[in-house]
């Protein structure tokens, strides 16, 4: 397993603040990721999994409080001043961003951007940075690439432009890849060919890699291990085969069966009920509780802390989910 | 029987492409980006459409081409048997209020700086859809459909979540009324728990105000479960289109099974058996002679290197446009 972990995250906090009042974006994020490695982070919509990965990076701390620990390969980021930082960006760590639209240069060419990435962060002359954009876009599944290289963003499709950010983070191969939903506006062929892509770099080149997505079909086929967040917290971790097929915390057992699979066509789908609290205003117990079917007397008081339920496997609820169908019964 | 609200004929748009300075100079052609190749289709009332289809086929232009956001090369979409392009089409707005379109991202699409009651009220104004005395009613009214709070109407959309956004762009859109929605992606930023939410409001709504719906989406699952047809789009073009249920169990034409099969499976040990689709993927530069699939199609034979199929009937599924649909769904 994760013998020499080549990033560690440990207790790590993001709060911003807004109007005055604190706004706890991400509390107490821990997990380990070894070389080659998988990570998967689902997880409601504002839950905190882009600002982890911001966190992580050395990005959030800018128009935000960053407490906690983030080693990479050993070394500190969060103390890391800016300079050192940006000499791991983008060369050993990249991120994908989740906005293809926004993190776009709209007065750049595609391949202008591309081949000023290869120049920061590799030592590829002109004419091999050319030639290796061209190949990193046709790796993405960009038809016809080198003649789409004088294009700008606006000409291409939302999916392509999406292929343009994931061709300019892998292009200096990175050790760490961060990725925010990066296949979510493809589709399913050309997403395959992608997380194969991704995962064969993950195998050969020992990347290790941390994947946000809410697609569960995407985690079951990519992921090694996985990690649910729910308003700021994990709530839910471990092996994927294990949290997906046998949820524990109520919140992971909602989101699997929000997705509409063997429900007839047209029919009201399942979803969790209620709405996810403000952070500005986190319930004093759990924060699930409001919207908790399980829940009882101590959730309204007491915050269920992450606790190993099983090896590798830890969950953040004071009546889990029973673990088989026979302790069900 | 059920009405044709809107019919799209033989629709084509190119885009030129920006020839560089070294064409300019060797005096190369200009470029041009083939996004629709004739598509045609009808929607009906009160039905939700699926389009499905590789990124890049040209959804988001079709979707754009039926609000008139684009103007097709040629080709033309008619709605209740006018020509939305024609001069009359073009001076009565009422066109633009019938067919309302909601974006992949609301949060680009509403102003950061108006709260949510100024947004609802600002598109009842627009379109005179209620007097000035009436208009903090019919506010709370759309709030109250789409199942945000009341206070919400004070709020600025950044106050939100990506769920609660969704959902005032959904106001926003049924502010005034339309008859026709086009939905671009309009659930995949979100969580699956809200996903359905936004699914369960959108098939009440349609039910209850008999709403018709193109939902363009690259989740299969999702299609699948809103829509009554699917549209499968391959290179600008239609190549299969039918009854929802049918198409997702048999699904006829082979790019459309390649499509299906990669769906990624829930279960982390099936790892399906994705077909693999072969050959060069193709490029809207330069749209393959023939059949436009079959460079990558397993069962090409000369015929479709050269003759464009054509979209037929096939006995017990939908229309597919393929030359050899019968032989390939016999030995399926
Ligand atoms: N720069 C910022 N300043 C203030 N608050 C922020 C900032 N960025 C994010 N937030 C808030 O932090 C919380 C977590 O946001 P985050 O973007 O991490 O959610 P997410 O899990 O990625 O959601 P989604 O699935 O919708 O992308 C949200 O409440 C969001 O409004
Ligand atoms: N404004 C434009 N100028 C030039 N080319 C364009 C423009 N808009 C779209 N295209 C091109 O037209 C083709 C179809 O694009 P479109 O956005 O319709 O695809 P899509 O099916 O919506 O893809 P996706 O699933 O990735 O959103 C693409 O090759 C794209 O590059
Ligand atoms: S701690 Fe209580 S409220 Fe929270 S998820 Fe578990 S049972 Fe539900
Ligand atoms: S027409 Fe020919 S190339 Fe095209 S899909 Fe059918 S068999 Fe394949
Ligand atoms: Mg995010
Ligand atoms: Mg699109």
């Amino acid at each position: 397993m994760t013998d020499h972990p080549i990033l560690e995250v440990e207790n790590l906090c993001t709060t911003f603040s807004r109007g005055g009042t604190a706004l706890p974006a991400v509390r107490d994020v821990s997990f380990a990721l070894g070389k080659g490695h998988v990570q998967g982070l689902v997880g409601e919509s504002g839950s905190g999994k882009s600002v982890t990965l911001r966190s992580i990076l050395g990005l959030a701390r800018h128009y935000g409080e960053v407490s906690g620990s983030v080693r990479w390969q050993g070394q500190e980021l969060t103390s890391m001043s800016e300079r050192q930082l940006r000499k791991i960006r983008g060369r050993e760590i990249a991120m994908i961003f989740q906005e293809p639209m926004t993190s776009l240069n709209p007065l750049l060419t595609v391949g202008t951007q591309l081949t000023e990435t290869l120049k920061a962060h590799t030592d590829l002359g002109r004419r091999a940075r050319r030639d290796r954009a061209i190949e990193m876009l046709d790796h993405v599944g960009i038809p016809a690439a080198a003649s789409r290289l004088g294009e700008y963003p606006h000409q291409f499709s939302g999916g392509m432009r999406q292929r343009v950010m994931i061709a300019i983070a892998l292009a200096a191969s990175p050790k760490l890849l961060l990725a925010d939903e990066p296949t979510t506006a493809l589709d399913v062929t050309i997403q395959a060919q992608i997380l194969d892509l991704i995962l064969k770099l993950a195998d050969e080149m020992s990347m290790g890699v941390v994947l946000v997505t809410h697609d569960l079909g995407v985690v079951a086929q990519t992921c090694d291990t996985v990690s649910v967040m729910y308003a700021g917290r994990v709530v839910e971790q471990g092996d994927v085969r294990q949290v997906l097929q046998t949820p524990r915390h109520p919140y992971t057992e909602g989101l699997m069966r929000s997705v509409p699979q063997d429900v007839p066509p047209r029919t009201q789908l399942y979803s969790v009920p209620g709405t996810p609290p403000s952070l500005f205003s986190l319930p004093e117990g759990c924060a699930f509780a409001p919207r908790c079917q399980s829940a009882g007397p101590a959730c309204q008081t007491a915050r269920p802390t992450l606790q190993d339920i099983a090896s590798g496997r830890q969950t953040a609820c004071f009546n889990p989910l029973p673990a088989t169908q026979e302790d069900a019964a | 029987m059920t009405q044709t609200v809107m019919k799209i004929d033989d629709l084509h748009l190119s885009f030129p492409v920006s020839r560089s300075l070294l064409d300019v100079v060797q005096r190369k052609p200009g470029k041009s980006v083939n996004a629709l190749n004739g598509v045609s289709l009808e929607l009906k009332q009160g039905e939700t459409l699926g389009v499905v289809g590789e990124s890049g086929c040209g959804k988001s232009t079709l979707a754009r081409c039926i609000v008139r956001l684009y103007a097709p090369t040629s080709g033309q979409i008619h709605f209740e048997d006018e020509n939305i392009f024609g001069a009359a089409a073009r001076k009565d707005r009422s066109y633009n209020r019938r067919v309302q379109m909601m974006f992949q991202d609301p949060y680009s699409s509403l102003n950061p700086r108006m709260s949510t009651g100024d947004i609802l009220a600002e598109a009842l104004r627009v379109h005179q859809m209620r007097p000035e005395n009436e208009i903090a009613g019919r506010v709370e009214e759309l709030l109250e459909l789409v199942r945000l709070p009341q206070d919400a109407a004070e709020k600025l959309p950044h106050e939100f979540s990506g769920g609660q956004r969704q959902r005032i762009a959904i106001a926003r859109a049924l502010a005034v009324e339309p008859e026709v929605l086009i939905a671009d992606e309009l659930v995949s930023a979100l969580d699956v728990s809200v996903q359905a939410q936004v699914v369960n409001l959108l098939l009440e709504l349609q039910e209850r105000l008999k709403l018709t719906i193109l939902f363009v989406a690259h989740d299969l699952r999702l299609v699948r479960h809103v829509s009554n047809r699917v549209a499968v789009i391959y290179l600008g073009r239609i190549v299969e289109i039918g009854d929802s249920e049918t198409l997702f169990s048999a699904p006829s034409h082979p790019y459309s099974r390649a499509l299906l099969s990669a769906a990624p499976s829930l279960d982390p040990d099936d790892k399906g058996v994705a077909i693999q689709l072969e050959g060069e993927l193709p490029s809207p530069l330069n749209v393959p002679s023939g059949c436009p699939f079959h460079v990558r199609c397993r069962h090409v034979t000369a015929q479709c290197r050269t003759v464009v199929p054509a979209l037929r009937a096939l006995e017990g599924r939908g229309e597919v446009a393929c030359h050899h649909a019968e032989e390939i769904n016999q030995h399926a």
